[in-house]
Formats: structure tokens, C-alpha cells, sequence
């Protein structure tokens, strides 16, 4: 074997590796993936039912939490958005994605109180 | 020689192949969503069968064109489009604000009216020109960084909306003041009222038939 046979064989075989190791990574989170894809397909049902699947199979994870709290807000549930997106970061502090969710989560409940409140003080009046 | 290059290009596209797929299967791992959130419903209008729009009591009166028919025009054809009930419009002359306050008054102009809701209300609509003097870069052949200043003008319009919804009792008030100001001197004041009196309409009509805020969101992928 030459020296260019072993350096490809080598690299074939961390590819390999590699690609395995994904495979086996979204077959955890394959509920999650299902869920997202029955979201892009405006299927907000079944996502729910996928990222609940996920929630139960691994509490632990923040992305299944986030996921549902979109769903969950998209169904008007407010309150069961508000639990899994705090929850959501509580497992992953740092994610931005999920600190930008809750942060525009509440500016749109905020708008929604200031519009009330504008409301009540006209009544008021 | 000829092969050996034919062999050096077959493995580079070999190598190349995996690292592809690595790179596609690492490039994002959320997805950007647009969600329309359901607005909060304050009250349901979807509950009245009949929705009347009186005349409105205008304070200020525009000399361009007719300010009371255009409100009822396009409150009558905004809620057509989106109450499943019927709409129409009625005349009633209305002096005084305290009259949206009395219930025999409507109760009078309406003695059949179970199911019915009317919508009424008053309205000024005015108009302004506001100076400043503003900094303002040169044109290009003249000297690019140099600033000038000078008086810019801008024509705002103000539309004041107070709006009364009306069964037995009042059911519902709402104001809104609209502002716009455009840089163009001849805007008309017809065409600014309808900037206006459709941000009137969206803040309204989600209120009380529902709608839906359009929202992003991440998905995270895990």
C-alpha cells in the first residue's frame, strides 16, 4: 500500500466514523426532526404530538422543550408556552435561540396587556 | 502521467464527497419560523348577528372631503369582509358626546334590537406643517463631506377616533390617535386618512373578531 492508499483509507474511515455517529444522533432526536418537519409542513398538531414523544423519552432536552413552547403558542395555549420555554432555558441557559423566544414571547404578551390596559382606562374615563 | 492525473482527480472527488455531507449535516442546527400567534379576542363580536354603523360625531371637519361618510364607508366594507353577520349603516344625527352615554336614545333609535350591536363614535381629523431645520450632506460634485442646512417641511396628519360599540349599554370604548407626517408638501389629506384609518381598523378588528400576529420563532433541531 502506498502512502496516499493508507492517508485516504484513514480518512474514509474517520468519514465514516463520523457519519455514523450522526446517524445515531438523529435517531435520538428523530421525534424532534419528525416534529420539526410536520411544523414546516403546517402540521402544528402532530408536531405537538412528536415533541411531547420527545419531551417524555428525554425531559432533559431543551430543544424538545423550546420546540413545544412554539407550538404551543402558535395554538394560542399561552400559559403551557410560557412553562416550556422557562423550562426550556432553565436546561440550556446559554442557547440564544431560545432567550431570543422567550424575550419576543413576552414583548407580544406585553403588547397585548398594554392594548387591554389602554382599554380599561378608556372605559374608565 | 495522463492516468496518474485521471487517479488524482477520482480521489479528490472521493475525498471530497464526505466532507460534504459533514459540512451539510453541520451548517445549522435551528430552523427559522414565521408563527401567526392568535390575537386575544376583548369582546366577541361574532356573538351579534347585526352590525349597524351610525354617523359619527365630527369634531373637526375636513375641508377635502366628506369625514363622516368616509368612516362609515370603510368600517361598513372593512367589517363586511370579516363579520359573518350582517352589516349595514344608519343615519343619525348626534350633537353632543354625552349621547353615546344614553341608552334610552339608542334604545329608541333601536327598539328591535336583540343581536344587534351598533358601532359609533367621534372623530377629528386634522392637519399640521412642521418645520426644522435640518442638516443635509451636498451633492457629490459639489464636496461630498461638506453639510449644509436648511428647512425641511413635513405635512403631518392626525387622526383622533373615539369609538363606541352599543347594544343595551356600552359595551366597549376605544380610542386611538394616528399620526403621520410625509415629506412631500402635496400629500393629500383623503389619501393620509386612509394610512390612518387602516391602522385604526388592524388594532380594532384584532380586538374584536380575532386575527393573527405574525411572529418568528426557532426551532431547534437538538
Amino acid at each position: 500500500m502506498t502512502d496516499k492508499k493508507i492517508k485516504l483509507f484513514a480518512f474514509l474511515l474517520i468519514a465514516f466514523t463520523l457519519i455514523l455517529s450522526g446517524c445515531s444522533r438523529s435517531y435520538k432526536s428523530s421525534q424532534i426532526q419528525f416534529g420539526i418537519f410536520a411544523a414546516q409542513n403546517d402540521l402544528w398538531d402532530e408536531a405537538i404530538f412528536r415533541w411531547k414523544k420527545a419531551v417524555q423519552s428525554n425531559p432533559e432536552s431543551a430543544a424538545a422543550h423550546n420546540n413545544l413552547a412554539v407550538a404551543y403558542e402558535k395554538k394560542g395555549l399561552l400559559e403551557e408556552a410560557e412553562k416550556e420555554y422557562e423550562t426550556a432555558l432553565k436546561l440550556d441557559p446559554k442557547n440564544s435561540y431560545i432567550k431570543a423566544n422567550l424575550e419576543n414571547f413576552k414583548k407580544n404578551l406585553e403588547s397585548q396587556g398594554e392594548d387591554e390596559k389602554k382599554e380599561k382606562k378608556d372605559e374608565k374615563k | 502521467m495522463r492516468r496518474k492525473r485521471k487517479k488524482m482527480k477520482r480521489s479528490k472527488l472521493f475525498l471530497l464527497l464526505p466532507l460534504l455531507f459533514l459540512v451539510c449535516c453541520s451548517v445549522t442546527n435551528y430552523w427559522k419560523v414565521r408563527v401567526e400567534v392568535p390575537a386575544k379576542i376583548v369582546l366577541d363580536l361574532n356573538q351579534y348577528s347585526n352590525i349597524v354603523v351610525t354617523d359619527f360625531l365630527i369634531q373637526k371637519e375636513s375641508k377635502e372631503f366628506n369625514l363622516n361618510q368616509e368612516i362609515v364607508k370603510y368600517f361598513v366594507e372593512g367589517l363586511e369582509q370579516q363579520f359573518k353577520g350582517k352589516v349595514s349603516s344608519k343615519k343619525v344625527s348626534l350633537d353632543k358626546e354625552e349621547l353615546f352615554q344614553d341608552k334610552d336614545f339608542w334604545k329608541s333609535l333601536f327598539p328591535d334590537q336583540e343581536g344587534t350591536v351598533i358601532l359609533t363614535g367621534n372623530a377629528t381629523y386634522t392637519q399640521e406643517i412642521r418645520k426644522a431645520i435640518l442638516e443635509t450632506r451636498k451633492k457629490r460634485d459639489e464636496d461630498f463631506y461638506s453639510r449644509s442646512q436648511a428647512i425641511e417641511e413635513r405635512r403631518f396628519y392626525t387622526l383622533d377616533l373615539s369609538l363606541y360599540l352599543i347594544d343595551t349599554k356600552t359595551l366597549y370604548t376605544r380610542a386611538f390617535k394616528e399620526t403621520q407626517g410625509y415629506n412631500n408638501p402635496n400629500q393629500t389629506a383623503p389619501f393620509a386618512f386612509f394610512d390612518l384609518v387602516e391602522r385604526v381598523k388592524g388594532k380594532l378588528f384584532q380586538s374584536l373578531l380575532g386575527g393573527e400576529r405574525i411572529q418568528e420563532r426557532y426551532l431547534i433541531k437538538d
